[in-house]
C-alpha cells in the first residue's frame, strides 16, 4: 500500500513561506484518505451487496421454479417398494364367439395392516373380528402389537367390507388396489376357462396367474401388455354351452351317471362350439385338486378332454370307412358275422349273444355286429389300421388350446396283435377321450379331412390332411344316418336335422385291472348333423348310465347316451341358425310322429 | 460514519419518530402474518382456536414489542449489543442444564406468559454483536487472520450450544446468518472460499468412505441421507412427512383447490402442518399462484430491507438491518426448501406466518430494531 504522507514536506514549506497553519494542509489531506477510504469501503461494500442480491435472486428463482415444477406436477400416492412396481396386473378378458364377456376382471381391494402406525390396536382387531368373522381377534391382537411392520389381513374385501374397514378409521389399516379375476357366468364352461390366482402380490397390484385351462394356456398372451386390452375370443358360444350344459346335468340326474361330457365341433372349422364335463365347479372358487379318492372322478377334471375312455361301437365307422377308402368293400358288400369267430383264442360275441348272419357292410354298422366290424378289421391288417386311426388323430393327445389336453394321452395296447386290431375295431382296448372322438367324426363330416379342434375363433374352414375322398366320407355318413332312421340309434332321431351317429356302450374296465365290470358302461354316441350338409359334430358321453323306466335296467348308449344326444341336439340347432328340413320320405313320419 | 460523527439534532426525536418508521415494512410485515391467520384458520378447519387467536394476540404483542424497540435510539442498542449476546449466551447454556424438553429436544424456558426459546433470541444477539463488532473494528483490519478469528468465534460458540439442544436447523442458520454477515462486512473472500472449499471436500470424503472400512458416518445415517436424496424410498418412514408435503403441493396445482379445502392439511396425513409444513397447506389451497404470492411478500420485506440499508450511512445500523434481512431470508429460503423437498427436513420454520410464539415475537422484535436503525440513520 502506498500512502500519502499526510504531512508532505514540500508542501508544508511552501506553507510556511506563504505564513498559512501547515496543520491545516494535515487536516485536509486526512480528510481527503477518510474520503479515500470510505470510498473503498462503499465501493466493496456495495459489490458484496450485488453478490448478495444475485444469491438471494438465485434462491428465489429456485425455490419459485420449484414451486411451479410441484404445481405441474400430477399428485399421486406414493409407491411403496414391496416389489410391487413391475408387477403388471392387467390381464386380457375372454370373451365367447360373439363378444360376450367370459372372464373379466374387476377392481377389490385387499387390506393390510401396518401395525407401528396404528393407534389403537385392541379396537381395530375387535372391529375387524366383527366385519370378517373368519379372523380371529386373539390372532389379529397379536399380529398388531408384534414387531412385524408389515402384514396382510385380507386379501380380497368387497367395497362394503372396505367401507366398513374405513369406518374404523384406523390409520394403521390401509387397503391396496387389487384386480381380481371374475368369471360372472358362474359355472358356465368352467372347464374351458379353468382358473386364476395370485402370482406375486404387492401392496398396489397382484398378478393374475392362471391356474388351469385356457387361463394357464394361454397365460403369457393374456397377461402380454402389447395386446392393449383387446379380449381373447374363443369359439365357444355362450347360449350352446348354456343349454348344453343344462341338458347334460339334466341327463347326467335322469340317467343317474356319475359324470357327463359333450364336444359339439364346427366339422369345417375344427372350432368347439361347446365343451362340457361334469361334474363342474366355479371358477371364481375353484377347488382344490382332491387329496383322496380319484382325480377322476373330482369336478375339476375334465372328462371331455382329459378323460381317455374306450368308447365302444362308435368306432366301428372308422373300420367300415377304411374298408370302402381301400376299396376293400362297398356299403352292400356282404360281410359275414357269423359264429364262431375266434382271434388268438379268444371268441368275440355279439351284444345280447345275437346272430346276426350274414351282414352288408351297411347292415353291419347299423346293427352294431362285433363280429362283421372284426372281419373287416383282420381284411384290413394291423399296420393300415394304425396309419388310418393315427391320420384322424387318435394316437396322440389333441394340441387344444387348454392344459388339461395334455393329459388326455390316448390308451394303445402295448403290444398290438390281430385280437387287438379286431377289438380295437370295435372300440375296445384303445381308450381316447370323447374330444378325440368329436374331431374323428368332424373328419368324416367335412369330406374327409383331418381337422384339429381349437378353442379359439377361427374365421376360415381348416384345409387339414386328406385322410379319406369325399366318396367314402360321404358313403359314412349316409351309413351314420342309417343308424339313426333303422338302426340302434332310433331315439336319436331329431326332425328336420337328419342327424347320423352312432352309438357305443364300452363295459368298464376295473380299476385295477382284471376284466371289465358286468353293470358299469361308458355309453357314447358321436354323430354328425345334418348329414345332407354336416356342420357339426357331436359327442356324448355318460359315465355309468342306467335307464330304469323299464322292467329291468337298461344301460346301452340307445337308451342313454342317445336320447341326451337327441334333446341336445333339438335344443340347440336352433341357436346355431340351422333351418329344419324335412328330407323326402319323411314327412309324413314327422306329421304322424307330432300327431301322436 | 459512525454515530458519534453525525448530529443528533437532524434525529427526529418524541413522536415525531413515529411519522418516520418504515412504514411500508410495517404494512408488508402484516401482510405476512395475516397469510398466517389465514391458514392457521383454514388448518384448525374452520376455527380460531387453538392457532390463530393466539398467533394473532401474539403478533399485536409483537407490533407493540416493535414499535417501543423502534422508539429507543440505534446507538442504544449498539452499547446493549454485547450485553444481549452474552445474556443470551447464558441464557442458553441454562437451558442447556434446567429447560424444560419440548419435542424430544431441551429449547424452553417457561417464563409463565412465554416459552422463550433462547436459541432464537440469539439469532438477533449474533447479528447485533456481529454489527457492532465491525462498526468498531478498524477497517483495514477486517481481513486480518486474528481479526477474523474473533467473529468465527461470536458464531460457532452458541452454535456449538443449540447443536447440543439437539436443533440442527437453528444451528445451521445462526452460521449461515453468521458467515453471511462477515462476507457483507467485508471479510477477505478467500476464506469463505477456503470454507466452502473445504466443506465440499469433507461431503465428498464422507461419501467416498461409504462401503469401505473406514466409513465415516454410520450406515443408518447414510440412509437418511439416501432419503433425503429419493424420499420416494421410504414414503411410509423417514420420507413420510416430504412425500405427504409433495403431494400437498401437488394436488395443489396451479390454481389450489380453494381455501379450506386443501386435504392433505385437513386430514391429518401432514405433519406439523400448523408449523413448519404450513407452506404446504397454502400451496395446496392457494396453488402455484398463492405460494408464489407469498414469495414476492417476502422479496419486498427483504428488497425493503436492503434499501434502507443501503440508505442509511451509519455502519452499524446498515450492517444491522442486512443481517436481520438475511436471517429473514434464510428462515423462508431454508424452510421452503425443505418443504419442497429440496433440503433435508430440519426444523425451520416459515418466519411470521408458522404457529410458534418465541420465533414471532424474537422476529418482530428484529424488525424494531430495523425500523429504529431507519428513523435514527444520519440525514
Amino acid at each position: 500500500m502506498i500512502r500519502t504522507p499526510l504531512r508532505p514536506l514540500a508542501r508544508i514549506l511552501e506553507a510556511r513561506e506563504r505564513g498559512e497553519n501547515p496543520d491545516a494542509i494535515e487536516r485536509e489531506n486526512l480528510r481527503l484518505r477518510h474520503e479515500e477510504m470510505r470510498d473503498r469501503l462503499r465501493q466493496r461494500a456495495e459489490s458484496r451487496l450485488l453478490v448478495m442480491a444475485v444469491m438471494f435472486f438465485c434462491g428465489f428463482l429456485v425455490v419459485g421454479a420449484r414451486m411451479g415444477v410441484l404445481a405441474a406436477s400430477e399428485a399421486s400416492e406414493p409407491r411403496a417398494y414391496a416389489g410391487g412396481a413391475s408387477i403388471r396386473a392387467s390381464r386380457s378378458d375372454i370373451v365367447d364367439r360373439q363378444g360376450r364377456l367370459l372372464a373379466t376382471n374387476m377392481s377389490t381391494h385387499s387390506l393390510y395392516a401396518h401395525p407401528h402406525q396404528m393407534i389403537d390396536p385392541t379396537r381395530a382387531a375387535r372391529e375387524l373380528a366383527q366385519i370378517f368373522p373368519d379372523l380371529k381377534e386373539a390372532d389379529l391382537i397379536e399380529d398388531f402389537t408384534g414387531k412385524r411392520k408389515f402384514l396382510w389381513v385380507k386379501r380380497k374385501i368387497s367395497p362394503e367390507q372396505m367401507q366398513q374397514v374405513h369406518d374404523i378409521g384406523e390409520p394403521g389399516l390401509l387397503f391396496g388396489p387389487r384386480e381380481m379375476r371374475l368369471y360372472p357366468n358362474g359355472r358356465l364352461a368352467a372347464h374351458v376357462l379353468g382358473g386364476a390366482r395370485f402370482g406375486r402380490e404387492g401392496v398396489n397390484a397382484a398378478e393374475l396367474v392362471g391356474t388351469a385351462g385356457i387361463e394357464k394356456h394361454l397365460d403369457e398372451l393374456l397377461r402380454d401388455p402389447a395386446r392393449g386390452g383387446a379380449p381373447l375370443e374363443l369359439s365357444i358360444d355362450l347360449s350352446v354351452q348354456a343349454v348344453a350344459e343344462e341338458v347334460m346335468e339334466g341327463g347326467m340326474k335322469l340317467l343317474n351317471a356319475k359324470g357327463a361330457a359333450s364336444v359339439l365341433m364346427d366339422v369345417h372349422t375344427g372350432e368347439i362350439i361347446s365343451i362340457v364335463s361334469l361334474p363342474d365347479f366355479d371358477p371364481n372358487d375353484r377347488p382344490r385338486p382332491p387329496v383322496t379318492g380319484r382325480q377322476s372322478d373330482s369336478p375339476i377334471f375334465n372328462r371331455a378332454v382329459q378323460g381317455v375312455y374306450e368308447l365302444g361301437s362308435t368306432f366301428k365307422i372308422f373300420a367300415a370307412a377304411q374298408a370302402m377308402e381301400l376299396g376293400l368293400a362297398a356299403p352292400e358288400t356282404m360281410i359275414d358275422a357269423n359264429p364262431p369267430f375266434v382271434v388268438g383264442g379268444h371268441r368275440i360275441g355279439e351284444f345280447h349273444n345275437k346272430n346276426y348272419g350274414d351282414l352288408t357292410l351297411e347292415e353291419v354298422i347299423i346293427n352294431s355286429s362285433n363280429r362283421g366290424t372284426g372281419r373287416v378289421a383282420l381284411q384290413i391288417g394291423k399296420e393300415r389300421q394304425q396309419q388310418f386311426l393315427r391320420s384322424l388323430g387318435l394316437f396322440d393327445p389333441v394340441p387344444l388350446e387348454m392344459v388339461e389336453a395334455r393329459g388326455g394321452q390316448p390308451l394303445l395296447p402295448r403290444d398290438w396283435t390281430d385280437l387287438s386290431t379286431v377289438t380295437i375295431s370295435y372300440g375296445h382296448g384303445l381308450s381316447t377321450t370323447p374330444l378325440h372322438l368329436a374331431a374323428a367324426y368332424a373328419a368324416l363330416g367335412n369330406g374327409g379331412r383331418a381337422v384339429r379342434p381349437t378353442l379359439l375363433r377361427q374365421s376360415a374352414p381348416q384345409q387339414g390332411a386328406r385322410v379319406m375322398s369325399e366318396r367314402t366320407a360321404r358313403n359314412a355318413l349316409d351309413m351314420l344316418r342309417k343308424v339313426v332312421t333303422e338302426g340302434t340309434a332310433s331315439m336319436g332321431d331329431v326332425p328336420g336335422y337328419s342327424v347320423g351317429g352312432k352309438t357305443g356302450t364300452a363295459d368298464k374296465p376295473k380299476e385295477n385291472g382284471g376284466g371289465y365290470y358286468e353293470d358299469k358302461v361308458i355309453a357314447t354316441f358321436a354323430s354328425v348333423f345334418p348329414t345332407n350338409n354336416p356342420r357339426y359334430a357331436l359327442v356324448v358321453t355318460l359315465d355309468e348310465p342306467v335307464e330304469t323306466s323299464g322292467s329291468e335296467p337298461r344301460r346301452t348308449a340307445g337308451w342313454t347316451a342317445v336320447p341326451v344326444a337327441s334333446t341336445l341336439i333339438s335344443r340347440i340347432a336352433p341357436l346355431l341358425g340351422l333351418r329344419p328340413e324335412v328330407e323326402q320320405g319323411q314327412a309324413e313320419r314327422v306329421l304322424r310322429v307330432s300327431s301322436q | 460514519m459512525s454515530y458519534l460523527e453525525y448530529t443528533v439534532k437532524s434525529v427526529p426525536s418524541g413522536w415525531r419518530k413515529v411519522l418516520y418508521l418504515n412504514w411500508p415494512l410495517v404494512l408488508l410485515l402484516s401482510a405476512v402474518a395475516c397469510v398466517g391467520f389465514l391458514m392457521l384458520y383454514s388448518v384448525a378447519g374452520g376455527t380460531f382456536q387453538p392457532w390463530a387467536e393466539p398467533q394473532m394476540r401474539r403478533y399485536v404483542l409483537g407490533l407493540a414489542a416493535m414499535f417501543m424497540v423502534a422508539m429507543v435510539p440505534i446507538w442504544f442498542w449498539r452499547n446493549m449489543a454485547l450485553l444481549a449476546y452474552l445474556g443470551t449466551f447464558a441464557l442458553l447454556i441454562f437451558v442447556e442444564f434446567f429447560g424444560s424438553v419440548g419435542m424430544g429436544a431441551q429449547r424452553w424456558i417457561d417464563l409463565g406468559f412465554i416459552r422463550l426459546q433462547p436459541s432464537e433470541l440469539m439469532k438477533i444477539a449474533m447479528i447485533m454483536l456481529l454489527a457492532a463488532y465491525y462498526d468498531w473494528l478498524p477497517l483495514r483490519k477486517t481481513s486480518h487472520p486474528f481479526w477474523v478469528l474473533v467473529p468465527v468465534l461470536i458464531i460457532l460458540a452458541p452454535t456449538a450450544f443449540v447443536l447440543i439442544q439437539p436443533d440442527l436447523g437453528t444451528a445451521l442458520l445462526l452460521v449461515m446468518a453468521g458467515g453471511l454477515l462477515m462476507f457483507v462486512a467485508g471479510v477477505h473472500w478467500a476464506y469463505f472460499a477456503t470454507v466452502i472449499a473445504a466443506g465440499v471436500g469433507g461431503i465428498y470424503t464422507v461419501f467416498l468412505s461409504r462401503g469401505t472400512e473406514w466409513q465415516l458416518l454410520k450406515d443408518y445415517q447414510f440412509r437418511r441421507i439416501d432419503t433425503f436424496l429419493d424420499p420416494s424410498s421410504d414414503p411410509l418412514g423417514a420420507g413420510y412427512h416430504i412425500t405427504q408435503a409433495k403431494i400437498a403441493m401437488g394436488s395443489g396445482g396451479w390454481t389450489g383447490k380453494g381455501f379450506m379445502q386443501g386435504t392433505q392439511s385437513r386430514l391429518n396425513f401432514l405433519p406439523e402442518k400448523h408449523t413448519d409444513f404450513i407452506f404446504n397447506t397454502l400451496a395446496e389451497e392457494f396453488g402455484f399462484i398463492g405460494g408464489v404470492s407469498l414469495l414476492i411478500l417476502y422479496v419486498l420485506v427483504l428488497l425493503f430491507c436492503i434499501f434502507s440499508a443501503l440508505q442509511n450511512r451509519d455502519r452499524f445500523s446498515s450492517l444491522l438491518t442486512l443481517g436481520i434481512g438475511l436471517t429473514f431470508f434464510l428462515f423462508f429460503a431454508v424452510n421452503m426448501s425443505m418443504v419442497m423437498g429440496l433440503a433435508p427436513v430440519v426444523g425451520v420454520p416459515l418466519p411470521l406466518v408458522s404457529y410458534g410464539g418465541s420465533a414471532m415475537l424474537v422476529l418482530m422484535v428484529a424488525f424494531g430494531l430495523v425500523q429504529s436503525a431507519h428513523i435514527h440513520r444520519p440525514r
